[in-house]
Order: C-alpha cells, then structure tokens, then sequence
C-alpha cells in the first residue's frame, strides 16, 4: 500500500533517535533565533539542520520541501522588497522596478524563518514513524485517542483516496463525464463527493465496532509491545536542548530590562 | 447454568417500527459450536451484537429481556469488559484492520496492549496464533497488503490472542473469494477441534451443515427452529423462512433416503454412507449452445498497472450474446479484464472492439449508452437522497428523457422488487437492497451489454435466486450478460458460456460441463466444483450434473 508517510528506516543514528528530542530539537531550533532575533541565529540553526539532515541521510529526501518552499519565499521577497510599509533605502533596481533594502531585510527573516522550521521539522517527519511518535506520547500520559488518531491518519487517507478512484469510475460508467469544462467538473463534485464521505462514514462506524471489541474503548492500564530502545544520548540532549531555550528566555528578558 | 443465556430477548433499532430480536430465548453451552443461519435482515448479526453488547451499548434503541455471558450481564457490562469473555469476527476483512498499525504482527497485539498484557505474553500469544492460522510469515507485512482471505486470518488473529471463552463469527467468508474463504474454513475446523466454543453465522449452508453440533433459525426476529443440523436441516418449513437446505439434503429428500432417526442426511460423508451402491447414473449428454452474434472483440490485448509487469498479456477473446461467466482467484485478471471491456483501462496493447467498432476512440461517458458495468460496492456510486433519483441518475445522463428515465428506472426497480422503496433514502436500506438499487441503475440505462462484478456477493438465498432471474430476463431481451462470479452454483445453472481465468490467461472457455469436467484447470485456478456437481461425483456418476433436476433426472435408486 502507498503510504502518505514520509518516513523511511534508513538505518541512520538519526532514526533510533527518541522522538520527544526531536520534538525538542525543533522547539529549541525554532524558538531560541526567535529570542535572540539576530539573523546569524538564525544562520546557525540551519546549518545545524542541514548537517543533522546529512548526517542522518535524508538531506535529499528534504530537498522537495524547500524547493517547494522557495517559491514562497520568493514571493514574499518581491512583495516585501517591493512594495513593504518602512521601504526608504533603495538597494537595487532592475529596468525601473526599485527594490529596498528594509522589505528586503524582512523578507529575509521571514524566508529564515520559513527554512529553518521547514527542516528542523523534516528532521522528525523524515526519520520517525507517525506510529512511534503516537506510541510514545500515549505512553506519557496522552490520550489513546489521540495517539489512534495520529497513526491511522496515514494509513485511511491513502484508502480515501484509493475510493475516489473506484467512485470516479463508477460514475463514469454511468454516463457522468469527469472530464472538460469547468461547469462539466463542478456538476460532476457532487455525485463524487458523496459516495466518498457517506462510504467512510459507513467505515468509520464498523471500525469503530472492531476497535470497542478488541478493548479499545476499555479505561485500564495499558502495556506496550515496544518498548523504546534507549539511545544514549537522548536524555542528556534533551537537557541541554531544554537549557538552551531557557538561557536565550532569560537572556531576552533580561536584555529587555536592562 | 449454560455459559450463555438469553432470556426473552427483545430488541428494535432506533427510529424503526419492527422489532429486530423478537423474544429469543436460548442458551449456549461452553465448548459448542452453534450455527445461526436465516435470510438477510432476520436478526443474525444483530443477536451477535447482543452476545457481546454493541447491542444495546453501541447501537442503543428500545432493549428488553436479558442477556448473560459468563455471568457478566450484556446489556450493562462494558463491552470492552465483555470483550475479554467474547470475540467477535465480522465481514469485512478491510474494516476490522484498526488502520493504526503498518505490521500484520502490531496489529494483532493491538488489542493485547488495551488489556494491559505483559509484553513477553502478548509475543507469546501472537507467535502462536499467527503459526495456528498459518499466517506467521506475513508478520512484517502490512496488513492492508494483503489477500481478504489474509487479512480475515489476521482479524482473527487479533481476536484470538485476547483468549476469549466465545468466538463470534459473523459471515466471515462472505466478502472473500473461494481460496479466500477456504482458507478461513480451515482456520474455523481447527478451531472447532481445539473446543473453543464457537457462534458462527453463515449463509453457506453446506458449510454450517458439516461444523455445527447445533443450529438455530432466526426469521424476523425470533427462533423459528433449534436442534440438530439434520433436525433443522431436515425440517419442511426451512425454505418458507428464506433459506435453502444443502444440495445434500435436497437430493436426500427427492429420493427419500432418511436416516434411521427418520432425518435427512446434511453433509457429503452422511449422503455417502446412506447411498453409496445404491444409485445408478445414466449419462448426461451435453448440448452445446448455438453461437451468437458477435459483441466484444478482443485482439491480442495487454495490459498491466505498471509497466513491465502484465496482468493480461496477449489476450484473445470474443463475447456473443450467450450469457457468460468469469471465474477465478482473486488476481486472476477477471476485473482487469472487465474494466477494460467497458473502457474503464486502456489496454497497453491490441484493441478491442464493441460491435465492431474500436473503444479506444470513445470516453468512459459514451461509452456509457452500450455498456454497463455493475461495481461490487454499491456504496462507491449511491449519493442521491432517493432511490428513484439514484437509477433515473445514469438514463438522464445518456440523454433520456424524464419521463422515458423514470418509466426506465421503475421497471428496472419492479425487476430487482424494490418498487415499493423508490422513494426511500437508499441509506435506509441495508447492503443486499443497495446492491439491488446498484444494479437496477445500471439496468435502467438499457445497454446492450452489462457487466457484474460479483452480484451475488451479500446476498441470500433469495437474493441469488433473484439474480438469477434478473440474469435470464436480460439475457431473453438480448442484453450480453457478463458476469465475475465466486457462487459456483449460480454459474452451473445461469450460465451458459463459463471462462476460466488465471494468472491473466484463459485456461478454459466452454459450456458449464465442459468447464466443471476439466478438474485440472480448475484446480490450477484454485475453484471448487458446484455442490450438486460435487455430490455427483462422490456418489459416482460419471457425467458432470449442473444442478437438481439434471442430478435427478438422470439418477435411478437400485
């Protein structure tokens, strides 16, 4: 089956990684350039990025996210070079078309801004399986509903889509043209849409059935298959991650009182 | 006191009129297996959901009289309390996967880990169970991967490790195809001799008939008989209730062979101890249908989903107006085959003609005029509030009228007896009926040929005798009937053409007999014989016999 997942076991370090330090690897990488709101912060968190993506051997995996990412950006480059509220200093034109230095600075944060989460998220999508994440958070205390939630959103929107295939043909079969113009299109939204959602309706409630059988809904303690393999390093990364964003909070606050 | 029982049980859906479960009493001893069986819509599954208390829990509705399992009351202990006592296995195979977990071996120790089994135990419990039902080796697969017949065992699995006293089989093998099923039934005999105490619901008869020390009757709602399979078997009234003795019975009874204890006999191994030496057959010469004219044609087709891999290659075929079946496994290419028939795939090679003309040149829509094409799941098109406007939705689509369009669609819903329904919310309806509103929507659309993709699925006994008869009164109107079919009785004596498909090739293509005579190719595409035809031969005739005339046209006592 097609997952939607972008997760791969490459066999790197970077997989066995527990994800709560990944999950605060991105909250030290996203919020501490925040704090200290200098551009090289933000330089360096992507540079940690990219080499933990290398490292991990999935720098390539994460090229079609910034790709896609960097036609944003550009637009908000020439958006904000262009036309921003504080533009004073032009810093270069091309034919008649000024483009300032203030917009161009935002832009620049923004597109910092943009990347690095973009990557440091893809550092956990890439490299940990939904499941683990959702195994991992029920573990600590949040609700199986919530975990079941995440795991079998990867698995049921591939299945969504492979009845939207079915129905599209379906319908084809009895004389509905899926194809041409645009009025052909939205005629043909309704009698597509409607077998797609009623049939998952029908779905969801004998799945539920199957899930309140097998103790789903039951309130006892709960065991897990897996238990997670300690890396070695996760707890003294997760400290010094947690460190970190605190000395850059206490840093801002204290700059900001001085 | 028996591990279960059910007192005066009675039971109505919300916002419905009539009563469900209409006071069943009965009980049921541990370590037995209980057969329940009953037409579509005679409370089966809904007396399963009461055994394990979706019923009144989950579905809520007006409740009275008591349920007690192993002590514990239905109604009011939680079901996933309940569920540590009973097990329940429904129909679809697809549904039952929890969608959470990527590993058939997760999967299966889903449930363990909601009751808090030790993880040692709970790898314990599944090593075993997957090895006992023979699925061991897809343990790192996905499950939504693989085969029905697959993953019914791994649903079943995922019951089993939680080490229920009851297991629930509600039509297990009715979604799945013949190997698929197979193998669930075999999975079912070994359990029935490990003595796990087993409530199974089934409409293959035959197959109830040989595992069950007990059956019960249901018919709206109440139990119309209980006792033996032979008692109930036996009994006259069972065909007013809606359901059709086993081929076995029904031969027994047309040449009055009763057991000492006056009952008919209900398996192969019964009929054989009685009448074995004691029929004599006369041969049956077969009569070759005439030829039509020509419909489909096929060159040389080829196809696959990805390139390098065929699913059909080199293909050759040509339809006339002979109604005709397509069987085979799962993958055989019987639905690659159809969807290219009408359009739905391009062949990667060949061409294929519809009375004479080259379908590559015309869209799916156009094509829509002359050839219809009945999906499995009818709730893959169903999507207006009512019937009517459902089966007027494809004749408005080729360009009817509204008036010709309604006066197509009522006589295509008069065919399929759901005339009086037309103004309901197919919703309303369960599984059987929207297969029916399915497939009247299609005939509504009056093409020249139509194709089924497994009509029978889903249905009864009297819901495949009306398929049956809907397939004869399109095929008199000169429609081309092809159908994809796993129901080998309904092919023996609907069919008049049969073609035997595995592996993207034809193995065999000729008249019921001929097909049903040829044991190698059918054992190659993996198909069992029609039961009376099995039976046939287990008593020794030599001809192959379609069906209950013919087997008792040419049968002589001695």
């Amino acid at each position: 089956m097609k997952s939607i997942s972008l997760y791969r076991d490459n066999g790197t370090w970077l997989c066995r990684v527990h994800p709560f330090t990944k999950l605060m690897y991105i909250a030290a990488a996203i919020i501490v350039p925040l704090l200290l709101g200098t551009l090289w912060a933000y330089a360096v968190a992507i540079a940690l990025d990219i080499a933990l993506l290398i490292s991990g051997k999935s720098l390539k995996r994460a090229r079609a996210l910034i790709i896609f990412s960097f036609t944003i950006i550009a637009t908000i480059f020439i958006i904000k070079g262009l036309f921003d509220a504080d533009n004073l200093t032009p810093l270069f034109s091309i034919g008649s078309v000024v483009f300032y230095r203030e917009g161009m600075m935002k832009a620049l944060r923004t597109g910092c801004v943009i990347i690095n989460m973009l990557l440091s998220f893809s550092i956990l999508v890439l490299t940990t399986k939904p499941e683990d994440i959702a195994d991992e958070l029920e573990r600590h205390g949040f609700s199986p509903r919530l975990s079941y939630v995440i795991s079998s959103v990867f698995s049921i929107i591939p299945q969504m889509m492979g009845t939207m295939d079915t129905i599209t043909d379906a319908q084809r079969s009895r004389g509905m043209e899926t194809e041409g113009s645009l009025i052909k299109r939205m005629k043909a939204f309704i009698p597509l849409i409607t077998p797609v959602v009623t049939s998952s309706l029908i779905n969801t409630r004998e799945r539920a059935i199957a899930l309140e059988v097998r103790g789903f809904g039951g309130k006892g303690k709960r065991s897990y298959l897996k238990e997670w393999e300690k890396h070695r390093g996760d707890k003294p990364m997760t400290i010094i991650l947690a460190l970190i964003i605190v000395s850059a909070a206490v840093w801002r606050v204290a700059t900001w009182l001085i | 006191m028996a591990y279960i029982e059910i007192k005066n049980l009675k039971y109505r859906y919300p916002k419905t009129k009539d009563l469900a479960l209409n006071g069943i009493s009965l009980s049921i001893e541990k370590g037995s297996f209980t057969g329940i069986i009953g037409k579509n819509g005679s409370g089966k599954s809904t007396l399963a959901s009461a055994i394990i208390g979706l019923v009144p829990q989950f579905y809520k509705g007006a409740y009275g009289g008591s349920v007690i399992v192993g002590g514990q009351d239905a109604a009011t202990t939680p079901v996933s309390e309940l569920s540590k006592s009973v097990g329940l296995v429904f129909q679809n195979p697809f549904n039952q996967l929890s969608g959470a977990k990527d590993r058939v071996y997760d999967e299966v120790c889903f449930g363990m880990q909601n009751f808090s089994i030790p993880p040692e135990e709970m790898r314990k419990r599944a090593d075993s169970t997957l090895e006992r039902l023979g699925i061991y080796e897809y343990r790192d697969r996905n499950p939504f991967d693989l085969s029905g017949g697959q993953m019914q065992r791994v649903a079943i699995a995922s019951i089993l490790v939680l080490q229920p006293d009851v297991l629930i089989l509600d039509e297990p093998t009715s979604q799945l195809d013949p190997a698929g099923s197979e193998e669930v039934f075999s999975v079912v005999e070994d359990l029935r001799k490990s003595g796990i105490t087993i409530i199974m619901i089934e409409q293959k008869i035959d197959k109830i008939a040989s595992y069950s020390d007990s059956i019960i009757l249901l018919d709206k709602g109440e139990v119309v008989a209980s006792g033996t399979p032979s008692e109930v078997l036996s009994s006259t009234m069972l065909e007013s209730h809606g359901v059709k003795a086993p081929a076995v019975t029904r031969i027994a009874k047309a040449l009055s062979f009763r057991k000492p204890d006056s009952s008919y006999p209900v398996t192969v191994s019964e009929a054989k101890e009685l009448m074995d030496g004691r029929l004599s057959f006369k041969e049956v010469q077969s009569t070759p249908s005439p030829k039509g004219n020509e419909v489909f044609r096929l060159e040389n087709i080829s196809f696959g989903y990805t390139p390098g891999h065929d699913v059909i290659s080199d293909l050759n075929l040509s339809f006339d107006n002979r109604p005709t079946a397509i069987i085979g496994q799962n993958g055989a290419g019987k639905t690659t085959l159809a969807k290219l028939m009408k359009g739905l795939l391009k062949p990667g090679k060949g061409r294929i003609l519809f009375k004479g003309k080259d379908t590559a040149e015309a869209t799916v829509a156009s094509l829509a005029f002359s050839i219809g094409y009945v999906f499995q799941n009818p709730d893959d098109q169903i999507f207006k509030p009512k019937v009517i406007d459902e089966v007027m939705f494809g004749p408005l689509n080729i360009g009817m009228n509204q008036k010709t369009a309604r006066e197509k669609a009522m006589a295509a819903l008069e065919m399929v007896r759901l005339g009086d329904k037309a103004e309901r919310n197919p919703y309303d309806l369960d599984l059987h009926e929207r297969k029916m509103v399915a497939l009247s929507s299609v005939i509504a659309m009056a093409p020249d040929a139509i194709i089924l993709d497994e009509p029978t699925i889903a249905q009864d006994d009297e819901g495949k005798a009306m398929i049956r008869e809907i397939i004869g009164k399109l095929s008199e109107q000169g429609m081309l009937v092809v159908s994809i079919l796993h129901d080998m009785d309904l092919v023996a004596d609907s069919f008049e053409r049969v073609i035997v498909m595995a592996g993207g090739k034809v193995l065999e293509d000729g008249n019921a007999r001929e097909v049903f005579a040829a044991s190698e190719s059918l054992e190659k595409a993996g198909l069992e014989l029609p039961h009376i035809t099995a039976l046939g031969k287990a008593l020794g005739a030599e001809s192959i016999l379609l069906d209950e005339n013919e087997f008792l046209e040419s049968v002589v006592r001695v």
